[in-house]
């Protein structure tokens, strides 16, 4: 197509994409700009302009020649070879260009009073982003470090900095944490997340529920994981019950994105999905876990755990996932102890330890007396059971009200 | 020099009237037209500004002024005939005149003043105004400011050491002042207020004088001379005038004249004396006089260079006539020389930059003078005030004695460093000393004019085009140093040299030309030039290298950009600034503020410290440049400088292997990278490197800060790292056993082990029966020489394999730490190892150690499928399992059954385990648990399988008994006769005791004893 392009209709598309930044930026039309910079859409009008960029190299004249286009220079000039090395499928070019467009872009949006670039400003966010992630890629395929998604994570640094004080722009901070979480979740610097959540949440001028919804879901998705990783199984579940409830109900993959945290983390506090829910959101890894907690069958956790292991690991559930065993020994134990109520009632509320190694016998689960007793004390102790244990007589002695308090919401104790 | 004066003519007209304009706002403001209506309002100026202002205002003013101007104007062409000579006295003059134009302005000298200003629009105006005032006073402000340089003498340094800059700025059109301030000195000295018209005329003079002189002359003189002289001035003037009162002002004039000659010290005290003196101080400025008193060498050299050594004498005569009227003036003018010493103080700083700028070109010389003016301004202003005030002579001494103690005050920290130095200085340790306090600002100034100035032309142009700021500087330098036309060129010569051969060495750009003995190519040439300057250069350079880091490094810089838009004007306006900026401007506000009257002059300030700080930025970068050089010549390295001088001779070795054009080149980049960040750091080391010559690295880098520093085009070089391939250190030791000692400086090869060595040193340790601190040393001292010599191979990983075990078998676990991360590193390398136990390590690290979930994750993340095969790592991963369950009897039976030294890593583990799971039987179990099943559970005993199985059950019964009631266990014997748990009571009466061995700072590895016993 390229090839085809005229000098002429390439010097027309540029003046024309001159003239549209250039009354986008004076009539301030958000949306307007943020077409035009939204590389990622993949736009026809903006291939074009990619093509008429590599036919007229000299396109940086034709920003200087006019006043109004030069003072965009900054912004414009860098952008132009931002597309062209996209076109050419040189990301790592295409980000460094991008990159100083987008810095220049900033310096013009701080200067702006009111938000009415914020649209753009987020495609802005959202391009560097991506971009930076291209780019990274193509670094590590020739071997080389891949930080430019750092240095991208640092460029919305700057540009939370100046959304995030008081004022109009305010609005638009939320956006670009969550731009900020995905980096630092993909880099995996979490911790640098902190800061940016202390900035939104402590803010008292601004109320949470003011952001844009989109914007909420993904906040609340984003703390929600970090809860996850610290095994505080409330909060985590709070906020992504939020996400969840906030969530468009049509894009089911956001949805599925958030049961996978929310899905073990419930399971942690006792409460169980239905199976049509693993199901209609295509989470097959939960459902031998679940059957484990209903079944208290062990093996069958271990089972999933293992075959499913890279994937708990990458996602961060594992170790919360592990922690279902003491649940599904309780599971297994109130078995043992309804079967023993069915044949005598009387003596139900005593269980023997033999039978219970016995039991996990059967389910292939080699362990001596020493460690089943070892478990029944932690159950006891974690309140799992109520109940004490009688060492000298091997018997877990269960409490004839509620032996096996159910969780309700609330994590095992630990 | 003809043509540099007539165009200094041209432009002090131009200066002048700008300086009118703003004398005339001043005035307004001021109110000190009711005195002399043009002169008032160059007298507010100086009130305001004190004696700086003044001094820019003068020459504007005096140019307005309908006294002296045409007078003074014709006074400065026949300066700038004078040339050399006559600038240098001029220069010499012109502090005084400064002094004495501020003293004038007392009187209503201020329109004097302003002419001097505007001689020190110019490095050299100060020298003009200097000498316009100094025509007042001239001839002692003259005296004073060669003397004061050239005797450094402490007289001068108050009031000297201000003028002396304007005399060294203006040495070069300041001996053509001296003449017509002579002149005008005696008028001065016979009217006072007269004085003031004719100081203004003088200030016109000056004001030409420096177009002219700074143009040509005053950049050469500026290198040499002003270093030295201008320090030692500086210093002593300042010094003087702090001391001294009104007469001692005067007397300091005089003693700047007779600084000049060692006389100094007693000149200064006697107003005689000091006019006698500054007769002889004029006499040596006439040589510029430096050649004739010490500073005079180097002025001299370079006045005659610039100006021609002809008109220099005739010059120098004028300034000691001058000197003389002065004397004759001297009640009057001692006033004006307190104000001098204070405008002295802030010209100092100007007159470095100013006579960077000098040396550049004409408008540079002028934007020098502007600097040197504006420093004057300030201090004129205040002694304006009081003058204007006291319009006569007698209220002016009133007024400037107040103002000298005010000055005196803000002046004396400047001063009292100047003094410092200077005070010792006779000739050459004045100026060395002056040039200390100074250097920054002439040596800056000098080199760039002088370069700029003479020959300079080719070689400037080429510079200029394509060669490194420093090495412009550098050129500058040499130049500066040029006495005559023959050295010139001569000094032309090497400098192609020089240069070719850094070209084609590929160092021209890698070079620190600005740490370079005044080139390094003229090593003999340069040396020669050097000599013919009279140590004076050199010296003085690197005590204004010093001066400038201290005092000046905010206003170098302000000079230096500013410096394009030079115009008297303006130049006065930068000298403000600069002033301002350097800690000047504070003490003229000081000063205004503790005279009344300088109200009108901080009006003026304002304005004038804006422009000048625009001319006073360029001024202040090349001093720099010059400075450092000398700064390196002279050697006065701090205790760091000689370290690095060590360091050198280390690498230098290392350094000649690849001293190959590109190798420099790759090198300079790389201290290039650390220039802009390190920049100021390398400053201060760079005096040192340079002792060390160019082929040191320090040097390079040295040199490369200071290039980046200085280098305002910000030929921003590649970043490179320095090479520490080349740096690398191979070792010669063949002793096997070594202490370890933390390296505090680079390794010597001679005690640093070869491979070979160190692998027989790693037997050793590992056969060794010593104690573990012994090994812990041995194995340290191996590590730092397999780092100094940057070998990582497999021996790198044994020798920390080694270390991290032992570290672990003996708990120490900081070390161990140490040893994990490089080890990592290593086997990212892909070197061979244990890479399965040591992840394994790594990972119960992480469990053990760490409460963060994604550490552990993480690690258990970037696990190979191979590696959790392997059976210490799956030995972990159930470790981490027992753990996170709290699975107590599978994590003894995995601490039983640990592979390699997991075990060590579970003993830190352990007592947490075990007190959670006593915690939890506790809970758990009723009525009681046996002891033993807890001991055996738990492993209290070592060996329950082994044959002694019942003895050491028994005692791990003990011991199981004994920790339990160390951690607040209930025990009871039941009928049987066995130990119980009573796991009811116990369960709310468990805790965890504070371990005996806890050291407050929490490393028991630390602990005193044991410190003790390592030390052995």
């Amino acid at each position: 197509m390229a090839l085809h392009l005229s000098m002429g209709e390439a010097h027309r598309r540029i003046a024309e994409y001159l003239a549209r930044f250039s009354d986008a930026v004076s009539s301030q039309d958000g949306s307007a700009l943020k077409s035009l910079i939204f590389v990622s859409s993949n736009s026809f009008y903006l291939l074009a302009l990619a093509d008429a960029l590599n036919v007229f190299q000299d396109s940086s004249r034709l920003v200087n020649q006019t006043d109004k286009y030069s003072q965009l220079g900054e912004i414009l000039i860098p952008y132009f070879r931002c597309l062209q090395s996209i076109r050419i499928g040189r990301f790592v070019d295409a980000y460094v260009a991008f990159e100083k467009a987008a810095n220049a872009f900033l310096q013009e949006f701080r200067n702006w009073e009111t938000g009415w670039a914020m649209e753009a400003m987020h495609t802005v966010a959202l391009e560097i982003r991506v971009l930076a992630e291209r780019a990274d890629r193509e670094l590590a395929s020739s071997g080389k470090n891949p930080e430019k998604l750092q240095g991208a994570g640092s460029f919305l640094m700057k540009v939370f900095g100046a959304l995030a004080g008081k004022g109009p722009k305010r609005v638009g901070a939320l956006y670009v944490t969550c731009q900020l979480f995905k980096i630092y979740f993909k880099l995996g610097t979490v911790h640098l997340c902190r800061s940016v959540i202390r900035s939104i949440e402590t803010a008292r001028i601004f109320d949470f529920e003011e952001f844009p919804t989109r914007d909420k879901v993904t906040y609340m998705y984003y703390t929600g994981r970090l809860e996850v990783f610290n095994e505080n199984f409330l909060a985590a579940d709070q906020k992504l019950m939020y996400a969840l409830m906030h969530c468009n109900p049509r894009s089911k993959d956001n949805i599925r994105m958030i049961l996978k945290y929310l899905i073990p983390v419930k399971l942690s506090i006792g409460i169980l999905p239905k199976m049509e829910l693993l199901e209609k959101y295509n989470l097959p890894e939960y459902m031998d876990v679940v059957n484990a907690l209903k079944r208290g069958d062990l093996r069958l956790l271990r089972g999933a755990l293992r075959d499913y292991e890279d994937r708990f690991l990458r996602s961060g559930v594992y170790l919360v996932l592990e922690k279902l065993e003491l649940q599904v020994y309780q599971r297994l134990v109130k078995k043992i102890y309804i079967i023993q109520k069915q044949k005598d009632p009387s003596k139900a509320h005593q269980v023997k330890l033999e039978v219970i190694v016995k039991a996990l016998k059967w389910l292939e689960m080699d362990m001596d007396v020493d460690e089943v007793e070892c478990i029944m004390a932690i159950l006891i102790y974690k309140n799992l059971i109520k109940g004490y244990f009688a060492h000298k007589s091997k018997v877990v002695v269960l409490s004839k009200q509620d032996p096996f308090p159910r969780l309700n919401g609330k994590p095992v104790n630990s | 020099m003809m043509n540099q004066v007539g165009d200094g003519g041209g432009e002090p007209g131009a200066a002048s009237d700008s300086n009118s304009g703003l004398n005339h706002v001043v005035d307004v403001g001021q109110g000190h037209a009711s005195l002399y209506p043009s002169t008032s309002g160059q007298q507010s100026w100086p009130s305001s500004t004190g004696p700086t202002v003044s001094w820019n205002f003068y020459r504007t003013n005096s140019g307005l002024t309908e006294s002296g101007t045409p007078s003074s104007s014709g006074y400065h062409y026949g300066q700038g005939e004078m040339a050399g000579s006559g600038n240098a006295q001029g220069g010499v003059n012109s502090a005084s005149h400064a002094s004495a134009s501020t003293n004038v302005v007392a009187a209503t000298a201020t329109q004097q003043y302003a002419g001097y200003t505007p001689y020190p629009s110019a490095t050299t105006p100060y020298g003009y105004s200097n000498t316009q005032y100094q025509s007042y006073y001239y001839g002692y402000q003259q005296p004073d400011n060669d003397s004061s340089s050239q005797q450094v003498g402490a007289n001068q340094n108050s009031g000297a050491a201000y003028q002396p800059l304007s005399s060294f700025q203006n040495s070069a059109g300041s001996y053509v002042h001296p003449t017509s301030y002579l002149g005008t000195y005696y008028n001065t000295g016979d009217h006072q207020t007269t004085a003031g018209y004719e100081n203004s005329n003088y200030n016109y003079q000056t004001n030409w004088w420096n177009n002219g002189n700074c143009g040509s002359y005053p950049p050469h003189l500026y290198p040499s001379y002003t270093s030295s002289d201008t320090n030692s001035t500086q210093s002593s003037s300042a010094v003087s005038t702090n001391s001294l009162p009104y007469q001692q002002q005067y007397n300091q004039w005089t003693y700047y004249y007779s600084q000049s000659a060692p006389v100094v010290s007693c000149a200064p005290r006697t107003e005689n004396t000091s006019l006698t003196i500054g007769c002889s101080v004029e006499g040596g400025s006439g040589g510029y006089p430096y050649p004739s008193n010490q500073p005079p060498p180097p002025g001299t050299t370079s006045w005659r260079k610039d100006t021609g050594s002809s008109g220099l004498p005739s010059l120098q005569e004028k300034k000691d006539v001058t000197a003389y009227p002065s004397n004759g003036s001297g009640g009057v003018g001692a006033p004006t020389f307190q104000n001098h010493h204070i405008n002295q103080m802030p010209l100092y700083f100007q007159k470095p930059t100013d006579s960077t700028p000098l040396p550049h070109e004409n408008h540079e010389d002028q934007q020098k003078l502007l600097y040197s003016q504006s420093p004057r301004l300030p201090l004129s202003s205040t002694n304006h005030v009081p003058e204007n005030s006291q319009s006569p002579f007698q209220a002016i001494p009133v007024s400037e004695t107040r103002r000298v103690s005010k000055l005196q005050i803000p002046t004396n920290p400047r001063i009292a460093s100047n003094l410092a130095v200077g005070m010792p200085k006779i000739d050459k340790e004045s100026s060395t000393t002056n040039a200390a306090l100074k250097p920054a600002y002439i040596s800056v100034s000098v080199p760039k004019p002088n370069i700029k100035s003479s020959s300079q032309d080719d070689a400037e142009a080429i510079i200029k085009g394509t060669f490194p700021p420093s090495l412009r500087a550098y050129v500058e330098r040499t130049f500066s140093r040029c006495k005559d036309d023959a050295q010139r060129s001569a000094n032309q010569k090497m400098m192609k040299e020089v240069i070719t051969k850094a070209s084609a060495d590929a160092t021209l750009f890698t070079r620190n030309w600005d740490i370079e003995p005044l080139f390094p190519l003229p090593s003999t040439s340069l040396d020669m030039v050097e000599q013919n300057n009279l140590q004076s250069s050199v010296p003085i350079s690197s005590l204004r290298r010093r001066n400038k880091s201290r005092w000046e490094p905010v206003a170098e810089e302000n000079l230096v950009d500013k410096q394009p838009s030079i115009t008297s004007d303006s130049v006065n306006v930068a000298s403000w600034d600069h002033f301002e900026g350097t800690g000047r401007a504070a003490e003229s506000k000081k000063y205004e503020s503790k005279e009344g009257g300088c109200n009108g002059v901080r009006l003026f300030s304002s304005p004038q410290q804006t422009l000048l700080s625009k001319f006073a930025q360029r001024p202040v970068k090349k001093p720099r440049l010059g400075d450092f050089p000398n700064a390196i010549e002279n050697g006065d390295g701090s205790s760091d400088s000689d370290k690095e001088q060590d360091l050198t001779k280390y690498y230098s070795s290392a350094i000649a292997l690849a001293n190959s054009p590109e190798e420099k080149r790759r090198r300079e980049h790389r201290s290039r990278r650390f220039e802009k960040v390190q920049g100021n750091q390398v400053e201060s080391k760079c005096h040192g490197p340079n002792i060390a010559g160019p082929g040191s690295i320090y040097t390079r880098r040295a040199s490369a800060m200071i290039l980046a520093k200085n280098l305002e085009d910000g030929c921003s070089r590649a970043v490179e790292d320095i090479d520490w391939d080349a740096l690398t250190v191979k070792g010669t030791c063949q002793e096997i056993e070594k202490r370890y000692l933390r390296l505090t400086s680079a390794p010597d090869p001679a005690t640093v082990r070869t491979e070979e060595v160190l692998e027989k040193a790693l037997q050793m340790v590992q056969t060794s029966r010593k104690g573990y601190s012994y090994k812990c040393d041995q194995l340290k001292s191996i590590r730092q020489d397999l780092t100094v010599q940057r070998i990582r191979n497999v021996l790198t990983v044994k020798v920390y394999e080694t270390h991290a075990r032992l570290a672990l078998e003996a708990g120490d676990l900081p070390e161990f730490n140490q040893c994990q991360s490089q080890l990592k590193r290593l086997y990212a390398e892909g070197i061979e190892g244990c890479h399965m136990e040591f992840s394994a390590y790594n990972l119960l690290c992480a469990i053990l150690h760490s409460n963060s979930k994604r550490d552990l994750l993480s690690s258990m993340t970037r696990l190979s499928n191979e590696a959790k095969d392997d059976e210490a790592v799956k030995h972990a991963l159930a470790v981490r399992s027992a753990v996170s369950s709290g699975n107590y009897v599978q994590f003894f039976r995995l601490y039983k059954a640990a592979p390699n030294l997991n075990t060590c890593l579970m003993d830190l583990f352990v007592e947490k385990m075990r007190f959670e799971a006593v915690k939890c039987m506790s809970k758990s179990y009723r009525p009681t648990v046996p002891v033993a099943y807890i001991a055996r559970v738990l492993r209290f005993s070592r060996a329950v399988s082994s044959e002694n199985c019942e003895d050491k059950g028994k005692d791990g019964l003990v011991e199981c008994e004994e920790w339990l009631r160390a951690h607040g266990a209930i025990l009871t014997i039941d009928n049987n006769g066995e130990l119980q748990l009573d796991s009811k009571v116990s369960s709310s009466s468990l805790y965890i005791p504070e371990p005996e061995a806890a050291v407050a700072h929490g490393d028991a590895s630390l602990a005193v004893d044991d410190f003790l016993t390592r030390a052995l």
